[in-house]
């Protein structure tokens, strides 16, 4: 009994008393991290703010998301730019491989935090209509009834922010980048020879793998390393896996040689994170990838898949329609981890919008008609209306003044 | 954007020309090697799909003492013992010691005529990895290559475009000897800009554009302006007048409490209106 009261380091190692000081958790608490409400699984964030909440509240810790990249790679660059620089914001270190472009390069362009005390405690932006009237609801003079429904929500946020705003036009502070611990690996300076053995995973691979490995063991992001206070997340960026450039010919050729190198690296990768406390973000050109059962094997071998359409250089860049954004967004895939069924999006039709402080992803909505010469197409006509001429279909010709 | 391009590419970059059987990209090479010529660089070419006495007919009037070519043409897979150039010493070791080797005060461009040739004898990993060497390593300074999109797969050619600095399509226009160039650049910033332009070669090789193809949101927009505005001539009044707004704005809509129907409603007294007694 009194030793109940004694102070711990008198204590023999061998305790006297049954009694154990009861721990509060279990959780390791990372900062930069929080468990999911959902699933109790630990999350980062990506950055952006609406992707969090696409994935239902952030990125778990030993997953994969893979982005399949927009035509001329604008957009998912900056996706993987905002994740590194999360990064850097929360004290995670970051592992950076590229093979086109130096990863300090990459690593310059960050863009800055908005770090201001005053915008981090604002409540969350309400979302506004794109017709907004200005004189307000109060003008509701004959649909009154309607003046007490809530807004129809269109961009996409959750009641708890998780993350911080960049701003894209600066770039992050050297003296805050070089706080943060990077890992880089560039391609070319990994001189491989062609090894005689055949095997499944091309050189280039197979190195980044094991620079991987090793960085993990060496560093202490292995989940059986032995438990210190300090424990820290690696957040791994890989930039455009598969391409070319990687020695791959999947994005040359419709029937790739290696056509499971790839899905060997990953299926490699998945193994690494999912035993330690790393998190990857993997870009891949699947616009150039032909064989569409190949592709739909490197979507399940990752755990999260986004991809990004930009209308840069199509044709609908001039549709009145899809003024107000810069591409659209398809989810892919949502993880199920440790639970049957995942929680899927509620609007599977999402476009996005590169601002300067925020990129925004927002269920894409058609707005009203307003004008007498815009012309109310269908969206499901413009979808599949550039390829497919439908004998009955009036896609085609446009004059639609006269629809009743 | 055609002359900005003529004018000069920026170091490092790698611009492609892709061209189809239908409208043939040598041409606008040639324009590329002239500008080049006259800004007093070196030129060097390797030739793979014409001859050098070809090349040096259509550059007539250019200054040719810059330009070396190298021959590629008369044996380009090594089937003699002495080739001058084949398709395997296209990598960065060769390249570079080609380049060496005529030096000149300024860095050299490279002109590959054509990239199709290497494409289909080499794999294309390693075609793109010895263009992205060339492009990050000091040996030349500007890369310029003509591609035959319709010779390859789609992922082919997607995947050394996206190594380019700048591509330009070129396609056949509607008049003879006219063509359309859409061109894409990509800046260092990630910017992409993109232009449509229709062109033609004069005999000295300058490029004279004729016109900047119109968008055809536009032509629409045009039509759709001819047609009768239907709010004319009708025999109803659209439009209200101030007083008749007024009285509009006065009147006391159906589901709306007001003081005057509440108190009808209260004491339902001698309404002039319910006078019916039939």
């Amino acid at each position: 009994m009194s030793s109940v009261g004694k102070p711990s380091a008198e204590r023999s190692p061998f305790n006297n008393t049954s009694f154990q000081k009861k721990t509060r958790s279990k959780l390791i608490s990372i900062p930069g991290t929080r468990p999911s409400v959902q699933n109790g699984q630990l999350l980062v964030s990506t950055g952006v703010t609406s992707l969090d909440y696409l994935l239902g509240g952030g990125l778990a810790v030993g997953t994969v998301l893979l982005i399949e990249e927009d035509r001329y790679d604008s957009y998912s660059r900056m996706i993987l730019k905002y994740f590194l620089a999360e990064g850097v914001v929360c004290r995670h270190e970051l592992y950076v491989a590229a093979a086109q472009d130096n990863p300090d390069d990459i690593l310059q362009e960050l863009p800055a935090p908005i770090l201001d005390d005053v915008a981090l405690h604002k409540p969350p932006e309400q979302p506004r209509l794109s017709c907004e009237p200005q004189d307000g609801l109060d003008a509701m003079k004959i649909a009154w009834r309607y003046q007490n429904l809530p807004k129809v929500q269109t961009a996409l946020a959750s009641s708890s922010r998780f993350g911080h705003y960049y701003d894209v036009s600066k770039t992050m502070e050297p003296e805050i980048r070089q706080a943060a611990k990077c890992h880089r690996f560039y391609l070319p300076e990994h001189p491989t020879q062609s090894s005689p053995t055949h095997s499944t995973m091309l050189e280039s691979y197979s190195a980044l793998l094991k620079s991987l490995q090793e960085v993990i063991s060496r560093e202490g992001f292995d989940v059986a390393a032995p438990m210190s206070n300090s424990r820290n997340i690696l957040r791994i960026g890989l930039h455009s896996l598969g391409s070319a450039l990687w020695g791959d010919d999947l994005c040359c050729h419709d029937n790739p040689k290696n056509g499971r190198a790839l899905t060997t690296f990953l299926y490699g990768l998945r193994a690494l994170l999912r035993t330690s406390l790393s998190v990857a973000v993997i870009t891949l050109p699947s616009h150039l990838i032909q064989d569409r059962a190949l592709m739909g094997s490197i979507t399940r071998l990752c755990d999260n898949a986004i991809a990004l359409e930009s209308f840069k250089g199509s044709e609908r860049e001039t549709n009145p329609l899809y003024k107000d954004y810069h591409g659209l967004l398809h989810v892919r895939q949502v993880p199920h981890l440790n639970c049957l069924a995942s929680k899927l999006p509620d609007h599977k039709d999402l476009a996005f919008k590169l601002k300067r402080k925020q990129f925004s992803i927002e269920r894409l909505h058609l707005p009203p008609d307003l004008s007498d010469t815009v012309s109310r197409v269908s969206r499901g006509e413009l979808a599949g209306a550039t390829t497919v001429a439908s004998a009955c279909g009036s896609g085609s010709s446009g004059n639609k003044h006269l629809d009743f | 954007m055609l002359p900005e391009l003529l004018q000069g590419i920026e170091s490092g970059g790698l611009l492609i020309i892709q061209d189809s059987a239908s409208y043939s990209g040598r041409h606008l090479l040639q324009s590329f090697i002239n500008a080049a010529l006259n800004r007093e660089e070196a030129v060097h070419v390797l030739g793979f799909e014409v001859s050098e006495e070809e090349l040096k007919d259509g550059l007539r009037g250019s200054p040719v003492q810059r330009l070396h070519f190298h021959n590629a043409y008369t044996d380009p897979l090594g089937w003699t013992d002495h080739p001058a150039f084949t398709v395997h010493h296209f990598c960065l070791e060769e390249l570079a010691r080609l380049v060496k080797q005529t030096s000149h005060s300024k860095p050299a461009t490279l002109v590959i005529d054509s990239l199709s040739w290497i494409l289909r004898h080499v794999s294309p990993p390693d075609v793109c990895k010895t263009l992205q060497q060339l492009r990050k390593g000091g040996a030349v300074r500007a890369i310029i290559g003509l591609l035959h999109a319709d010779m390859h797969q789609r992922g082919t050619v997607g995947s050394v475009c996206r190594l380019a600095t700048s591509v330009i399509t070129v396609a056949p226009a509607t008049k003879g000897d006219e063509a359309v160039a859409k061109i894409t650049k990509r800046s260092k910033s990630g910017k992409v800009i993109q232009d449509e332009e229709i062109f033609r070669i004069k005999d000295d090789l300058t490029i004279v554009i004729q016109s900047k193809s119109s968008q055809p949101g536009a032509k629409k927009a045009d039509s759709e302006e001819q047609e009768t505005d239907p709010t004319a001539n009708l025999t109803f009044n659209l439009r209200l007048s101030d007083t008749e707004r007024e009285a509009k704005e006065k009147l006391a809509l159906p589901f709306v409490f007001s003081k005057e129907k509440k108190t009808a409603l209260l004491h339902s007294g001698p309404d002039p209106d319910d006078d019916l007694d039939v």
